[in-house]
């Protein structure tokens, strides 16, 4: 079946993709900013208020 | 194994309660102890490593505010001359020197007694800074916080229930900084000149935080009537960082506020305050003596109640101020 | 050869409890800051952990996928997050579902509600509700947060403040326990959220993990990965009697023979130990070999 074929491919396609998209958020300041927001309690965001 | 996972989630609970139960605050884990060693004990020692030199620092910081504290009415005259001969301190020169500076200059507003107090105690702050300054050249970053990347707990955080709500004041921690403008800032002159200070903490991707901005810039406008302040603290903007600060202000000025922001160094009694905060936005109302009245109101002052709460505190501060 | 493979998936089986219980502790290690009423604030923040985990929980050692997704793509900074996309990617490409079988703790304390004795309901034929949560992904982690903007072109975490019963759980819960400014701060979007809650709580005693199936987003994102995950169920058709014991045991209503790699599979591995030939397992790695013969098995 054609699927069984493009399984794999789109495996290792994907795997590139996610640590490229990893690398390109932290070097566009992505990762500072979930570090930022993660060790401040912005009370209203989870639910209190 | 079913029994003994149905145990388990029971303990859960049971064991988080436990540990709740357990956890009566150290209070004033913060705050000053007396019996602490002469400043000349203090400056002879010699420290051999980073964490010896931080705990020194430390000490001598917590020392400096003790002779404040001691005379804080002198103090505050001392600072009230300063504001008026608008002699701002540059960095690099000894606090100290500025000190015995603007008492020299003020002498006539003092008797002998007071005068021989003040000019001994700006000599040991002096002294104080002397070593102050060789520790951070010596041991780069030992003034720094020495919880930064540590878990915060309520206490340290100034934010335990009412413990120390009225009989004992709560300094709020002394700075220098800048407001977002540039212009210097040192806490003493901010507090002094008004009856109450409104300290907001915010940051700027915080959306309730930015929400309460426009309350606040009203009772800004209300206050200026009672001779009282809100002033802003981002919590990102600490050490001056240009991009942050340039944020802030884009947000501020949206929101139409026309109050001061202020940032300091995070390696400042104040900056460690603020670095320990972890729940935003949280305000506090200060007194004209520089001390925090009642507990801090968590959460934005938006709604009815916390604005209520708010109000009350700000009531408080200006009758202390008064007396 | 399959004999070694099956005892191998038969051990993930029968420690999964634990593994569940190890990642749960993993996730949220700082455990005295319960006490204390405060938060962790290091830099372990900086990385998304793998299943459902508030980063407001005071224990919490890692910062929650979908937390961050919404903080990010709710600033005004940015409208998309490539990063925690990224790490989900990772995340579903390497794990897939395992992640909500086998790691996160709100699977894990539904699973533990379920438990509690009493009267049982299938979810067989609520189906349909199902593809609610590609709807929570869409709209209340996605869409929402980056469309829903003030004056400022901030948004509000959609999920995290209206939706998440987690964060109320882990997060608003201990805190305000331990810490009285919180405590007077709760109003009634607390009363919503612990509604909620409350809500979750009391259908995980009556059906598998409901939350799950039906509302979870990060569930939804990883159900999108778990066709093209490394991790997968094999079924042997050789071996296969077609007994249907496996679609039988199956608390997430995956038919196990037809569609192994089924979006709803959480890979908890039920089936695999519900097989009385050993036909199904675990597999890992790229899927070159075939693996889904059921139509073949069955005209043998």
């Amino acid at each position: 079946m054609l699927f069984k074929a493009v399984k794999p491919v789109v495996q290792v396609a994907l795997l590139i993709v996610g640590i490229t998209m990893v690398c390109f958020g932290v070097m566009r300041g992505e990762a500072d900013a979930v570090l930022a927001k993660a060790i401040r309690l912005c009370l209203e965001c989870i639910g209190i208020g | 194994m079913k029994l003994s996972k149905i145990a388990a989630l029971f303990m859960v609970p049971v064991l988080a309660l436990c540990l709740v139960a357990c956890s009566a605050p150290g209070g004033n884990a913060g705050e000053s102890t007396s019996s602490d060693p002469k400043i000349a004990e203090l400056t002879a020692q010699k420290p051999t490593n980073a964490d010896e030199a931080a705990e020194l620092y430390a000490k001598l910081m917590q020392k400096e505010n003790e002779i404040f504290s001691s005379d804080n009415a002198l103090w505050e005259k001392v600072f009230n001359a300063a504001n008026k001969d608008s002699a701002m301190i540059e960095d690099g020169s000894n606090y100290g020197d500025f000190l015995l500076k603007t008492i020299d200059g003020a002498k006539d507003e003092f008797t002998a007694d007071e005068l021989k107090t003040l000019k001994a105690g700006a000599q040991q702050i002096k002294e104080i800074e002397d070593k102050l300054e060789s520790l951070e050249k010596e041991f780069p970053g030992c003034g720094s916080t020495p919880s930064a990347g540590e878990s915060v707990d309520a206490s340290t955080a100034g934010m335990t229930a009412g413990a120390n709500a009225s009989s004992e004041a709560t300094k709020f921690p002394s700075f220098t900084g800048k407001d977002l403008d540039g212009n210097d800032v040192n806490s003493d002159e901010l507090f002094s000149k008004n009856k109450v200070t409104v300290m907001n903490f915010w940051f700027t991707t915080c959306k309730p935080c930015v929400g309460e901005l426009g309350d606040l810039e009203d009772l800004n406008k209300e206050l200026a009537k009672k001779g009282g302040q809100v002033v802003g603290v981002n919590s990102f903007t600490l050490d001056g960082n240009k991009g942050e600060i340039a944020d802030a202000k884009d947000v501020l000025s949206k929101k139409g506020v026309t109050y001061k922001n202020i940032w300091f160094k995070s390696d400042s009694e104040a900056g460690k305050f603020t670095s320990n905060l972890f729940s935003f936005p949280t305000t506090y109302v200060i007194d004209q003596n520089g001390n925090i009245v009642g507990d801090p109101i968590v959460g934005a002052i938006s709604s009815a109640e916390q604005r209520a709460a708010l109000d009350k505190l700000i009531d408080q501060a200006i009758a202390n101020s008064e007396q | 050869m399959d004999k070694r493979e099956n005892t191998a998936s038969h051990v993930l089986v029968r420690f999964r409890g634990f593994i569940q219980a190890a990642a749960t502790l993993v996730t949220n290690i700082h455990l005295p800051n319960f006490a204390k009423g405060g938060i962790y604030q290091g830099a372990g923040k900086t990385v998304c952990v793998p299943g459902l985990n508030c980063y407001s929980c005071p224990a919490a050692s890692g910062a929650c996928p979908i937390g961050s997704f919404q903080s990010v793509v709710g600033s005004s900074k940015f409208n998309f997050s490539y990063y925690v996309t990224g790490t989900l990617i990772l995340l579903g490409v390497l794990l897939g579902r395992f992640v909500c079988g086998f790691l996160c703790p709100f699977g894990w304390l539904q699973e533990l509600l379920h438990k509690i004795p009493g009267k049982k309901f299938s979810t067989k034929k609520l189906k349909p509700l199902t593809y609610i949560k590609y709807v929570v992904l869409l709209f209340a982690v996605v869409l929402l947060p980056v469309l829903v903007v003030n004056d400022v072109g901030m948004g509000d975490p959609f999920f995290c403040k209206y939706i998440c019963p987690q964060g109320v759980l882990e997060g608003a819960i201990p805190l305000a326990i331990a810490n009285a400014g919180i405590r007077s701060a709760l109003g009634h979007l607390f009363t919503w959220k612990l509604a909620v809650l409350i809500a979750v709580v009391v259908l995980s005693v009556l059906f598998y993990r409901p939350f799950c199936k039906w509302i979870c987003p990060l569930g939804a994102f990883y159900a999108l990965m778990n066709k093209v995950s490394l991790l997968g169920i094999r079924v042997d058709a050789c071996k296969c009697v077609s007994c249907g014991k496996c679609s039988k045991v199956c608390q997430m209503d995956v038919d196990v023979v037809r569609a192994p790699n089924h979006a709803e599979c959480i890979r908890c591995g039920k089936c695999i130990g519900a097989c009385p030939v050993d036909a199904i397992s675990y597999r890992y790695g790229l899927d070159v070999s075939a693996e889904k013969l059921p139509l073949t098995a069955d005209k043998k």
